[in-house]
């Protein structure tokens, strides 16, 4: 019988830079170093079944990302998250898992509707900043063209992000951003930046804004439950 | 330590070059070690970490307890400039130091067009590019891999050269910096050169006068140092079985262009093909034995993760225990989830039928090298397949359910006609023909691919002019006017291209300041076609006064002193005389590996032997 665990896991600064694609593919091969029994899909080019909740962008970093692993047999959850943590690459360690049912759970992918994200902002200009944000905090719409190699779609910002939170410091701002993930899609964190930037005349230079993921939830209400909670 | 601005890393594409923290990656403390190595790739980080002389050059110093060895790759354009503007210098991945801080810059020479990204690299490090300007605080710059067979164009760079094989040199290199270093640098830079110069397979450049002829070739490359040997000839490691083996290579977050284990299963290639310099420089053949490659696979899969084992020799297929190997690893690795793949195939069905059993299902296209197109050139080049080899391993690949194939060609080798061109375009369309005969049905994709041939140092054909760009793209034109199927694709290298190569790889001391003027133009990574910039080469040679054409055209005549004579492979140059001349007469030479000797000198001279686990066994 094939079990499935749910781990939540960071992506830390040694691998802020690594693409989605590059950070699932070292997770895989950590799995196939740890010699668990890893399932895979049939067909001529089995697949390992491993899948994660959200991709994150190249240059953020993460305090919460998920992640499920089926295996074909069940080796406890303690033998499982003995055998991953050391074979993980430095920047991804493992805060916590649990088993899941192996059938009938909805994708990670499918329950995820919001994510939580701290962004630290140097900036360029005096007090303008907070003046920028109560302004788009004020807004009641604020439309954006989305651009990607598929073409462009405008969007209002307002529809995946209400708020922002703002604490200023002395490196500049910390800005607390919820950005809600819907089936007909989202925004990323470094496009919030830019509509701040080119809409608000937020005082800051967007590349040189830090970014990391904080949370990911199932958002119902007011209620916030994770992934692991569920 | 240096740290890049997170505005730098968000805005240069795929940051995760420059960033480290791979797993495997050894950081030592500086203050611990007592020689220091900066191993520098002069191309892309996907490339360099694909290269597996720096992986094992990697684990063999970091394995000594007084010397450490870390990674340093050419930043891509958008981040060189980067880089400048923020003063960033070039530094290793492992400790973030500049590479100016060692006591070594190691450059691996794959091929000649990476030359403008040395001197590249250097300008960035902050190192004086010619030798002559550096001081006792400078890093040692040397440069090892098959380019270091001809030195010459690289001369006023590069502080020594290790020639061959670096399994065992480095060692002896690693240790005499450390001595060195612990005796206070005794005579200063020209003392450790002179140090440098008794170790066998060392070639100081600085201890070498070169003098030519009124005609402008040479007279002589002539030892000036009581160090200096007259002639340096390669290493070469006796014994692969002994030899130490990555088996916990780098493991790189980034998809690397061989993004895979690599098992290498022998050294060395006794085909013969006239043409190929890798077959003179790493003769002879030894093979290592199938439980040793089993045991390096499994730690291998156990510290890499990797699901792919490729199988890498110059030519895997001719291991003596190809069958043997291939099922037992595929039996080992089954559960595992890995697989293993074969990166060459000899033109034979029995490569078809193993082919089949390492792919089992996917069908991607196979590639064949058939090199020339009539028997009577590939006889010339001694490529000993014939068409009948070919039709049947095709028709076993059809039947088998392969349905792509891919044909590499080269023009302009030494002998060839029109006809012999004719003859690519009769080859491709005789595959089309064998899927129609084997499945009743038109079906099969061949794609051609014609590379130009360049001469290169150490083979039968050194001698030989090459064909002049006119003649080469007057030869590409005629061969696309032939192909008039469209599941016939055929693909060219730009000619410029390779007569660039033709003259660096052949080329003399002049070659120096034409390789400075260029990049001073403004010349780097001359192998990507998106940045080669050919007018800006011609410049290059117009500044100098020097005429490329005397580099890469002109046939050398027998008696010639070649910039390379001074720098031995172990192959004699009376063989490769002898060879050339059996190959204007078209007469092939056999495989010594089971045949006759053909006294090529390698293992009189080097005291080694072919290991052949398929015979002695």
């Amino acid at each position: 019988m094939n079990v499935k665990y749910r781990l939540a896991i960071t992506k830390g600064e040694e691998v802020r830079y690594v693409s989605h694609l590059d950070y699932m593919r070292s997770i895989e091969r950590a799995v196939r170093r740890t010699k668990l029994p890893a399932a895979y899909s049939e067909g001529f080019n089995p697949h390992m079944k491993i899948a994660f909740a959200s991709a994150l962008s190249v240059g953020v970093a993460s305090e919460a990302e998920y992640m499920d692993l089926e295996l074909t047999h069940d080796p406890g959850a303690d033998a499982v998250g003995e055998a991953l943590a050391p074979q993980l690459p430095p920047g991804i360690a493992i805060l916590r898992l649990r088993q899941i049912p192996a059938t009938g759970q909805p994708a990670l992918m499918a329950v995820v509707n919001l994510a939580a994200y701290r962004i630290s902002l140097p900036l360029t200009g005096g007090d303008a900043a907070m003046e920028a944000l109560g302004r788009f905090n004020a807004a009641a719409a604020v439309p954006y063209v989305k651009e990607n190699p598929k073409g462009k779609k405008e969007i209002d910002v307002k529809n995946y992000v209400s708020e922002i939170a703002a604490d200023p410091g002395p490196d500049g701002l910390k800005l607390a951003v919820e950005v809600r993930i819907t089936p007909t899609g989202s925004i990323k964190p470094a496009e919030v930046i830019k509509v701040l930037v080119e809409k608000f005349g937020l005082p800051a230079d967007p590349d040189a804004a830090l970014v990391t993921r904080t949370g990911l939830f199932v958002a119902d209400g007011a209620s916030r439950l994770t992934p692991l909670d569920i | 330590m240096i740290k890049i601005p997170p505005a730098v890393l968000s805005r240069v594409s795929k940051p995760a070059r420059y960033t480290g923290h791979e797993r495997n990656s050894v950081v030592k403390n500086p203050a611990e070690v007592d020689a220091s190595f900066a191993l520098a790739f002069p191309d892309v980080y996907e490339v360099g970490m694909s290269h597996l002389g720096l992986k094992i050059l990697y684990h063999i110093i970091n394995r000594r307890p007084d010397a450490a060895a870390e990674r340093v790759y050419a930043p891509w354009p958008d981040m060189e400039a980067e880089m400048r503007s923020a003063g960033i210098p070039l530094h290793t991945l492992e400790s973030f130091r500049p590479v100016a801080a060692f006591d070594v810059v190691g450059f691996t020479l794959q091929y000649e067009l990476s030359y403008t990204n040395i001197l590249n690299m250097l300008d960035l490090a902050g190192i004086p590019l010619k030798s002559a300007d550096r001081g006792d605080d400078h890093p040692l710059v040397i440069a090892g891999g098959p380019c270091a067979f001809n030195a010459e164009p690289l001369a006023d760079f590069i502080d020594f050269f290790v020639l061959g094989e670096s399994e065992e040199a480095v060692d002896d290199v690693a240790a005499a910096v450390a001595e060195w270093k612990k005796a206070g640098k005794p005579g200063g830079r020209r003392g450790f050169l002179a140090r440098a110069a008794a170790i066998a397979g060392v070639y100081v450049p600085a201890f070498y006068d070169a003098a030519y002829n009124a005609d402008g070739t040479l007279s002589g490359v002539a030892a000036s140092h009581p160090a200096a040997p007259p002639v340096v000839t390669k290493r070469v490691v006796a014994d692969l079985e002994q030899a130490p083996y990555p088996t916990k290579p780098v493991l790189p977050f980034l998809e690397i262009v061989h993004d895979r284990i690599m098992l290498e299963l022998f050294r060395g290639c006794t085909r013969g093909c006239r043409f190929c310099q890798a077959g003179v420089l790493y003769r002879p053949v030894r093979e290592r034995k199938p439980e040793t490659l089993l045991r390096l696979a499994q730690e291998l899969v156990d510290n890499t993760g990797y699901s792919e084992i490729s199988l890498t020799s110059l030519s895997s297929a001719d291991y003596s225990c190809l069958k043997d190997i291939v099922s037992r690893l595929i039996d080992q690795f089954k559960d595992q989830g890995v697989s293993v793949s074969l990166p060459s195939l000899r033109i034979d069905s029995f490569s078809i039928e193993l082919a089949q059993e390492v792919q089992k299902v996917r069908k991607s296209g196979l590639t064949f090298a058939p090199e020339a197109g009539t028997q009577r050139l590939r006889d010339v080049i001694n490529k000993g397949v014939t068409e009948k080899d070919l039709e049947e391993a095709v028709g076993a690949a059809f039947r088998a359910g392969w349905s792509g194939v891919k044909l590499y060609f080269m023009i302009g080798l030494p002998t060839e006609t029109d006809d012999d061109i004719r003859g690519i375009a009769a080859l491709a369309r005789r595959v089309l023909d064998i899927y129609r005969e084997v499945n009743g049905k038109r079906g099969a994709r061949v794609s051609v691919s014609v590379s130009s041939f360049v001469p290169k140092p150490h083979t039968p054909f050194q001698w030989y002019g090459q064909n002049d760009m006119a003649e080469l793209e007057r030869k590409q034109q005629l061969l696309k006017s032939l192909f008039k199927d469209r599941s016939i694709s055929f693909s060219w290298h730009d000619a410029h291209v390779s007569f660039l190569e033709a003259v660096f790889a052949r080329g003399d001391r002049r070659l120096g300041e034409v390789l400075l003027a260029a990049w001073r133009l403004g010349a780097k990574f001359d192998g990507w076609s998106e940045y080669f910039k050919f007018a800006l080469w011609q410049d290059a040679f117009r500044e100098t006064g020097v005429d490329p054409h005397f580099y890469a055209g002109r046939e050398r005549s027998a008696d010639e002193v070649l910039p390379w004579d001074h720098l031995s492979a172990g192959v004699d140059k009376a063989f490769l005389e002898r060879e050339y001349r059996q190959a204007l007469a078209a007469a092939p030479t056999a495989d010594c590996r089971r045949g006759d000797c053909r006294v090529c000198g390698v293992c009189q001279g080097l005291g080694v032997d072919i290991i052949d686990w398929g015979v002695s066994s």
